[in-house]
């Protein structure tokens, strides 16, 4: 491999290890300044004062915050990211159970993103400002400004109402038998399984909260992929291919898809943040028992081990997702494995 | 019969509710064998007309008249009969090699799917094994030595004139009997230009093809054309054979299309006075290297410029010429003190309150901000000198009347000026605060000849007004060799001949200097003989862009892209 190539790896690396420990920091002595006492909170009011003292000195509150970060993160190298103060199991047990539900919703979620925006952005291009355009233009701009919580809600009281046995809460039918592992991905392992029947179901309990989640980012996508067709449409490569007679199908399928899906899977790297946020309110809402359940309590409770794991978690799914779009991009875009100028 | 018939060809364009007359009962016909160019500036209709003949005009364009190929009315044809002409009947070599390409696909891959589907509407089915050996047979007959390679690489891995001969064998490809180039080698150096049209002359000679040339380069025409048309707003204004039109243009238009060619030889020469005041700024011994402080890689880099020593006097227009990549741009950033060299020496005299430098970029479309007027933009560099309110408004006035435009274009936004009215507007930005010495990179190359030769005159006349001091960037020669009262010739970063126009152009010392002149497309055969002689090998040897060469372009983009 080519010096420049190892060197922005690393430098790629060392950044996201930069992000991570500053991010670390940043929520560690946030939820230390913010006001409530969590050895309180955790024992409730009726607990005297020498068991709140018993239990902030356990958990190490009485000590310095940098003292106490030092530590922490001396633990988290190891594995060990502390017990949760309301589940009162280590948190990185918790992380196992929730996370592969929020994952699964979030798959699918990016997957409805890329299945609905890019065509529609494909096909706006195409019919510019025809009706077919203004359409699109309208649902984009819908899916824009309307909040996911309220799509999340419409969805399902629409399932409630007009669509009978369509479940709305939960994950899963929990009278069926659910497979145990190997991902904790509902879909997967039922595949794994051959259980079909959990197949389905879990199927029909993610369609709607997972196209809560998409509506934002559909729009935004589907925006963002028409006017990298059309910017492209005008260049002269274009021109050479249809002055060739090389069909029109062909220079939009093959040659603009490809030239215009930089623009959209960057941004897609970008929404990544939000549908994360998003994600919280949602699987309140639809009652999904996932990983941002779990840190929704754990921000209402304070628990401090759980609130740290996961914001590292996110931030670290953030990253990667990232990791992943520039490496689809450099294999899109030669120009960026060679730091080229573009 | 001509193998190529237009008549009467009209074309309009409408958009948001209004129509724009494009093209004007435009006839002419191509013989078989034959070479004919189409002349005219920008807007004149010449690529609208090419469009139209091979069929790639916009869906709002309305087109009336009669375009006949080999007797078949082309017009009359159903859009699965036309596009099985092409490629076999008329063929385009693209005039930009830099955007012709998708930049996200293979060289190949545009050849193999561009040859498939003719192929496909010949009713032939070719195997991938045979179109690659066709499309490496092609490439061979443009000269490229590496087919291979250049099947394989990306576009960006080409030089722009590895790029252009492929847009060529692109052209080729279906042995078409017309070949139409709009504008080929424009957009690249001197050298390779010459190389080429050399190739395009050769091609066409021994396959027998007819050449419609399309340009506003009237050098060009000389070298690749027989017969010439001259179009002007969509109209063709004068025609006949090319030693005709050139030697006695009857049109007026012509004639000032002529005229504002700047001559390399003869008696129109201009020779501007030598400057003998006190020098201004002295460079000595300077280099600079980018890129070397990365993580890994210390010590390498680009070296831009090497052991360059130049000095400029009060009064005189210094200009710095060479090809793309040359370091022409570096040295002229260093001499403005935007970039710090990374050794040697600039002295400059700040003797006095004026500022030294300003700069006149080469492209006003781009260097103005198309959201301000051009009030909005000379107050920016106004209120950097302190004038404010009344005081820059009359500063403005006159501005502007130096730069000989109307008060009114104050309120004007980029958009509503011509190309020329733009550059003056930059030319008025860069005087607004002052500057002893104008820096003007390729400040024509972005114009038309005939706004070019006005710009050029106000130029002179500023000079004469103001008592500035020029230096110019360019690759145009033969606009140096006027506008210049000495001259500097940079290859590879190292200045290699400097003298005054009037000697280096008569007795050019350095080998690349006599490839460079002996590149130039002049007018007129008297000139052509007055150039100096060059060997084959000589000119091979200092082509920019050689097969082993990688994108300069791509450095020059770098240096000179913010």
């Amino acid at each position: 491999m080519r010096a420049d190539l190892i060197e922005a790896i690393l430098r790629r690396l060392l950044g996201f290890v930069l992000v991570l420990l500053v991010l670390s920091l940043m929520i560690f002595v946030l939820a230390r300044i913010v006001p409530g006492d969590p050895a309180r909170m955790a024992l409730g009011p009726s607990a005297t004062a020498e068991q709140v003292t018993a239990l902030q000195q356990e958990m190490g509150l009485d000590r310095p915050v940098l003292v106490q970060y030092a530590s922490y993160l001396g633990g988290a190298l190891q594995g060990d990211l502390g017990r949760s103060l309301v589940t009162n199991r280590p948190v990185i047990r918790d992380v196992a159970e929730f996370l592969p539900a929020t994952l699964e919703l979030v798959i699918i979620t990016i997957a409805i993103m890329i299945v609905v925006a890019i065509p529609l952005g494909v096909t706006t291009a195409r019919y510019r400002d025809s009706w077919i355009d203004n359409g699109g233009r309208v649902f984009s701009l819908i899916g824009v400004t309307i909040p996911s919580f309220l799509f999340a809600i419409g969805l399902q009281l629409l399932a409630a109402n007009f669509i009978p046995g369509w479940p709305i809460l939960g994950r899963v039918d929990r009278t069926l038998p659910i497979p145990d592992g190997p991902t904790g991905l509902l879909l997967l392992d039922s595949l794994v399984h051959g259980q079909g029947a959990v197949f389905v179901d879990a199927a029909q309990h993610l369609a709607f909260p997972a196209l809560a989640l998409a509506m934002a980012s559909i729009g935004q996508i589907t925006r963002i992929t028409r006017s990298a067709m059309i910017e492209n449409q005008r260049k002269d490569h274009v021109l050479t291919l249809r002055s060739f007679g090389v069909p029109d199908r062909v220079i939009v399928f093959r040659y603009l898809l490809k030239l215009s899906s930089v623009a959209p899977l960057t941004i897609m790297g970008l929404e990544f943040a939000s549908l994360i946020g998003n994600a919280f309110v949602v699987e309140m809402v639809f009652g999904w028992g996932g990983f941002a359940s779990y840190g929704l309590t754990a921000i209402l409770q304070k628990d401090l081990n759980a609130l740290m794991a996961v914001v590292l978690v996110s931030g670290l799914f953030f990253i990667l997702a990232n990791l992943v779009i520039d490496l689809i991009l450099s294999l899109i875009d030669p120009r960026q494995r060679r730091g080229a100028p573009a | 019969m001509p193998l190529l018939d237009v008549q009467d060809l009209n074309i309009r364009f409408t958009g948001y509710g209004r129509t724009a007359h494009v093209l004007r009962d435009v006839s002419f016909s191509v013989g078989r064998g034959e070479r004919v160019a189409l002349i005219g500036e920008t807007g004149s209709g010449k690529s609208i007309t090419a469009k139209a003949i091979l069929g790639t005009l916009p869906n709002n364009a309305s087109t009336r008249g009669g375009i006949r190929y080999d007797g078949l009315d082309v017009m009359a044809m159903a859009p699965r009969e036309r596009d099985r002409l092409k490629g076999t009947a008329f063929s385009i070599i693209m005039q930009d090699p830099l955007s012709s390409f998708n930049p996200v696909f293979r060289i190949g891959r545009h050849l193999d799917d561009i040859l498939y589907y003719a192929d496909r509407r010949q009713g032939r089915v070719s195997g991938a094994q045979d179109r690659k050996a066709r499309i490496l047979e092609v490439l061979r007959r443009v000269q490229l030595s590496d087919p291979e390679r250049v099947y394989g690489a990306w576009p960006f891995e080409l030089s722009g004139g590895m790029r252009q001969r492929v847009l060529i064998a692109l052209a080729l490809l279906h042995h078409p009997a017309i070949l139409i180039a709009d504008e080929p080698g424009t957009a690249l150096d001197v050298t390779t230009q010459d190389e080429i049209l050399r190739l395009i002359n050769r091609l066409v000679a021994e396959e027998g093809l007819s050449l419609l040339m399309i340009t506003h380069n009237l050098g060009v025409v000389r070298q690749t054309a027989d017969t010439v048309l001259v179009m002007q707003h969509g109209r063709i204004v004068e025609r006949g054979p090319l030693s005709q039109v050139f030697e006695a243009p009857e049109e007026a238009y012509t004639k000032s299309l002529m005229e504002a060619v700047p001559p390399l030889y003869g008696p129109r020469v201009t020779d501007q006075p030598v400057s003998t005041q006190a020098p201004i700024i002295t460079m000595t011994g300077v280099d600079k290297v980018y890129g070397s402080g990365s993580m890994l890689r210390r010590g390498a880099g680009h070296r831009a410029v090497t052991d360059v020593g130049l000095t400029v006097r009060e009064g005189e227009i210094f200009g710095l010429a060479g090809e793309s990549g040359s370091g022409k741009t570096t040295v002229a950033r260093m001499l403005m003190g935007l970039l710090e060299p990374t050794s040697g020496t600039i002295e400059a005299d700040r003797g006095g309150p004026r500022r030294l430098t300003q700069i006149v970029y080469q492209n006003p479309g781009t260097s103005l901000n198309p959201k301000r007027t051009a009030a909005q933009t000379l107050a920016v560099p106004l209120a950097h000198v302190g004038l404010k309110g009344a005081q820059a408004r009359a500063r403005m006035t006159e501005l502007m009347s130096l730069v000989k435009l109307p008060e009114s274009f104050l309120g004007k936004y980029p958009h509503e000026l011509s190309g020329g009215q733009k550059q003056r507007v930059a030319i008025a930005r860069a005087l607004a605060a002052e500057p002893r010495v104008l820096i003007l990179d390729e400040p024509t190359s972005a114009l038309d000849v005939s706004v070019q030769k006005t710009v050029i005159d106000l130029l002179l006349q500023l000079r004469e007004d103001l008592g500035l001091t020029y230096v110019i960037i360019s690759h145009d020669l033969s606009l140096m060799r006027n506008f210049c009262s000495r001259l500097a010739i940079m290859r590879q970063g190292e200045i290699i001949e400097d003298g005054t126009p009037a000697e280096i152009f008569a007795a050019p010392r350095h080998p690349y200097t006599r490839a460079l002149i002996a590149a130039i497309p002049v007018l007129t055969d008297a000139e052509e003989a007055l150039k100096p002689e060059i060997t084959d090998a000589e000119r091979h040897r200092f082509l920019v862009t050689s097969d082993t060469d990688t994108n300069e372009e791509g450095h020059d983009h770098v240096s000179t892209g913010h």
